[in-house]
């Protein structure tokens, strides 16, 4: 009946559904089942233990985890097409990844639900059905199979579901990296400004006004970004707010407006951007996605090699540069920006500083040079001399990132825009480093 | 399936170790990403009947671009339709148009749209609800339209009375010489930016062992591989990108059960057909000939994709080939099958060859012959042979639409296709594949991987899990 099964597990149920008597139902061990019975039922109760806990149930009322209402919902529909029978026996095969505790505890689950249904679990020649569940799997979840078998007639019931999410353990740091999530949606988002009363998203063609109502941000206005030119592909924008004035930065686009009363007005223009929380000012390639080189602001007539991002901080009393460039290399820059002071190779092409209270007093963020269709990570760097050292693990993300700006008033968060492999989904959160 | 499954998973971390290893992120613009193609291709059409279709689409998908699209999670997207919706019968889908140009200028209009979407599925019925939008309607509910509509099929083609083909894609087609060489160059007014690349070039019928051979991979960004390419490119620690085992090896008897025309060869008794599956060593073909870059194969779609494969029998058993070859000949001797195969795939000639062989062992006679077309459905009617070896691309990482596509490849009943587009549960699923696969007119070998060199200067090429590329966010190092 089953021809190709390369790995497989099986079990045969007994006629008892107590928990002590759960692992005799097997016929054909697994490889953990050659324990003594005390093991087994030591074992059993911690995996029950461990299937509350893992899916974050409290003492008091545990919610039923996904797999196991997924068990559930599978009895039901077996029920539902067999037209419940009193008795039944039943066997499992796992041929998927699913593992032999998470395994059990999906097989006590069927248990359950088929007692709970009043339906009794039988030997095979006791039963007026025999049903065989499979867990199978395909590229994106669990595919779990019901074949039922009553008389001469086969009847099967497959149900689909996703893979439960594994979190990764961390690493001891020396500072630390947190994440504040502020905001996720399908569209893109370019940049973002939030505080305790606003929240403004730079959209590819929009902003978005959102307002805090008690605790949730509720969508208030948006405010066109009209331009004549058609974006270019990896479309980057700065958005700065300065006492309710709104300041877009788009590739040959400059808009301007004001939360309240709400407006922007956008036109083309080759304006520099504001790079940081004001130090860097950099003009930006109207058709592409990267900055010139070319210099404003404090640092206007000097220009270094075209980079995708900077950052500028003081160090006693030198200034320092740091700049990805488009070849890939990081150059830091030392109270001139003539000759680059140390050049880093390993780096991601999306840099910021942040403003701490740790260490220097100023870390880099910096991204990891992975592509950008690959989950990336952001790491905590410190410019010692002309070295950099990490001061912090990495904080692995689920997507690439695609917006990495220094924010706050004195550049003490950096805004950072993920788009999610898992969900595709845009995600923004604020990064700040604080001391262990 | 575990093993393979952890080899891909091996693969996979390669490639994201390989991929950590460049030393930049976002993307830079400008030069030319050199590929070369294992076929030859002779039209780019994607209408058109063409013996390597997805070799075709690779370069078609450049131009001519679907109404939806799905990403390698197999999520769709919007494309060329801004948004859709269905009728809760699922059987009318209105779709809303973005607002693009064509190649030359002209803006897409929902006219256009069912313009081609009439050439590429006569049997439904559109309307141009307005200018942008369009309204298809189908004889029978179809719940995954979406995904279907993404499927190269139907592509929207705008056809010139001159005969000249325009796209909207990011990139137009600047050179081509059919069955040689192929340049498109990137499309400034694309709606959706400017690609990164100025060009994108195909070199069609290249052997990468020649290549190899000369060191002449440096200009090329990637390379399509046969399982031979494969070894001798891990052999010198180069990167290769497998896609799951995903193409179908499958024998198609070329007879229906039901023909009758005189002057037609018989089709063949369907025990002796039972019979060939069931002599078929598909495990030594996976292993042995495909090297391991396959999985042996029992339904159409492969396992890791429906995650029931496994439900469908198709076991190794000689003594029941023996017997059921007898039972087919009634002790006489059961004529030769004469199995074509496609010239120009030196796997296939290996496989053939195989099955040749494992047929004898229980009593079959099968006799392999190269064909230089195979795979069209001309080249197939005009065949004298009884039975074809065929490579078929997953169209699809829907499951529904991939069987209902593979119905069409194989000239399978309109029903086929028709309730695996309807079908709303696995088992239904299971149910339409087990209908199509009951006469033993189609015998599946195996899933093949595809297989691509990739070059390190080569960066965001992604190919999706059935092996179709995206190039939608390709770049090329080396170049700003």
């Amino acid at each position: 009946m089953l021809p190709r099964l390369p790995s497989t597990q099986r079990c045969h149920t007994g006629p008892s559904l107590t928990l002590g008597m759960l692992k005799e139902c097997y016929t054909s061990p697994f490889p953990h089942m050659s324990k003594t019975a005390l093991r087994r039922r030591c074992c059993a109760l911690l995996i029950l233990l461990l299937a509350v806990s893992l899916f974050g149930g409290s003492a008091q009322q545990p919610p039923p985890s996904p797999l196991v209402a997924a068990a559930g919902d599978l009895v039901q529909q077996i029920l539902s097409r067999s037209g419940s029978p009193s008795a039944v026996a039943i066997t499992f095969q796992n041929s998927s990844a699913m593992s032999g505790e998470m395994q059990e505890i999906v097989q006590t689950a069927v248990f359950n639900s088929f007692r709970d249904a009043g339906v009794r679990v039988v030997k095979p020649e006791a039963a007026l059905a025999e049903i065989q569940i499979i867990f199978s799997e395909d590229w994106q979840g669990y595919l779990w199979i019901a074949e039922i078998h009553e008389g001469t007639s086969t009847q099967m019931v497959m149900k689909k579901l996703p893979r439960p999410e594994h979190t990764a353990t961390g690493r001891v740091p020396t500072l630390t990296v947190r994440k504040n999530p502020v905001w996720q949606q399908d569209a893109p988002i370019l940049d973002f400004y939030a505080d305790n009363q606003n929240l403004v998203v730079l959209e590819p063609d929009q902003v978005s006004l959102y307002a805090n109502d008690g605790g949730q941000w509720r969508a208030r206005y948006t405010l066109a970004i009209n331009h004549e030119q058609l974006w270019p592909r990896d479309l980057r924008g700065r958005l700065k707010l300065n006492g309710g004035q709104i300041t877009a930065f788009l590739p040959g686009t400059l808009c301007a407006g004001s939360l309240s009363p709400p407006s922007l007005e956008c036109h083309a223009s080759d304006d520099p951007w504001t790079v940081d929380h004001g130090q860097i000012v950099a003009f930006y390639s109207p058709r592409r996605n990267f900055f010139s080189g070319i210099l404003s602001g404090p640092s206007a007539g000097a220009s270094v090699v075209p980079f995708f991002s900077g950052a500028a901080w003081p160090s006693g009393d030198q200034r320092q540069w740091l700049f990805a460039g488009t070849d890939g290399r990081a150059r830091l820059y030392q109270n001139d920006l003539s000759t680059p002071a140390a050049v880093y190779n390993s780096w991601g092409s999306s840099l910021a500083g942040v403003h701490s209270n740790c260490g220097s007093g100023w870390q880099m963020l910096v991204t990891a040079p992975t592509d950008n269709i690959h989950p990336d990570s952001i790491q905590a760097m410190e410019i010692a001399g002309r070295e950099a050292q990490p001061v912090s693990s990495a904080i692995d993300l689920t997507g690439p990132v695609v917006a990495l700006w220094t924010a706050g008033k004195s550049g003490e968060t950096v805004n950072t825009v993920m788009q999610s492999t898992v969900t595709g989904r845009y995600e923004a959160f604020t990064l700040t480093v604080t001391c262990n | 399936m575990k093993h393979s499954r952890s080899r891909l998973l091996a693969i996979s971390c390669l490639l994201l170790a390989a991929a950590g290893g460049h030393s930049s992120s976002r993307p830079h613009y400008g030069g030319t990403a050199r590929v070369l193609l294992q076929y030859r291709v002779n039209s780019i059409d994607p209408a058109a009947e063409e013996d390597h279709p997805a070799t075709r689409d690779r370069m078609a998908r450049l131009t001519f671009e679907t109404l939806t699209q799905v990403d390698p999670q197999g999520r769709v997207h919007p494309r060329l339709a801004s948004s859709w919706r269905p009728d809760p019968a699922k059987r009318v889908w209105q779709l809303r148009l973005r607002l693009a140009s064509f190649h030359d200028g002209t803006t897409v209009t929902a006219a256009d749209v069912v313009a081609s979407l009439k050439n590429a599925e006569p049997g439904w019925r559109y309307t141009a609800t307005d200018r942008q939008t369009v309204t298809i309607e189908t004889p029978s509910p179809i719940t995954q339209m979406p995904e279907l509509l993404a499927v190269e099929k139907f592509a929207v083609v705008k056809r010139l009375p001159d005969g000249t083909l325009l796209g909207t894609g990011p990139y137009r087609l600047s050179q081509w010489h059919p069955g040689e060489h192929a340049l498109f160059t990137a499309n400034e007014d694309y709606w959706g930016g400017r690609s990164y690349p100025d060009s994108i070039e195909f070199q069609m019928g290249a052997g990468l062992r020649e290549q190899l051979l000369q060191r002449q991979l440096g200009p090329y960004a990637a390379a399509e591989l046969t399982p031979d390419g494969i070894r001798t490119l891990d052999q010198s620690g180069q990167e290769v990108l497998l896609s799951r085992p995903a193409d179908l090896l499958v024998i198609l008897f070329l007879q229906p059960d039901n023909a009758g025309v005189a002057g037609r060869k018989k089709p063949i008794d369907p025990r002796l057909r039972q019979a060939l599956s069931s002599a078929m060593d598909r495990d030594a073909i996976s292993n042995a000939m495909l090297q391991k870059k396959g999985s042996p194969a029992s339904g159409l779609l492969p396992q890791w994709l429906t995650g029931y494969e496994f439900l469908l029998d198709s076991a190794f058993d000689r003594a029941r080939a023996r017997k059921l070859a007898a039972d087919a000949g009634l002790g006489v001797p059961s004529p030769p099958i004469s199995l074509a195969y496609d010239f120009s795939d030196p796997v296939a000639k290996l496989v053939a060859e195989r099955i040749a062989f494992d047929a004898s062992q229980a009593g079959i006679t099968v006799r392999p012959y190269g064909e230089s077309h195979v795979n069209s459905k001309s080249a197939q009617a005009s065949m004298n042979a009884d039975a074809v070896l065929l490579r078929l691309p997953l169209a699809s990482l829907e499951p529904s639409v991939a069987l209902a596509a593979l119905a069409g490849d194989l000239g399978l009943a309109p029903e086929t296709a028709s309730s695996a587009l309807q079908a709303v549960r696995p088992e239904d699923l299971l149910q339409a594949e087990r209908k199509a696969l009951e006469n033993f007119r189609v015998l599946p070998v195996a899933h093949v991987s595809q297989a691509l060199w990739l070059n390190a200067n080569a960066h965001n090429w992604q190919q999706l899990p059935n092996g179709l590329w995206d190039l939608d966010q390709l770049w090329v190092e080396g170049v700003r």
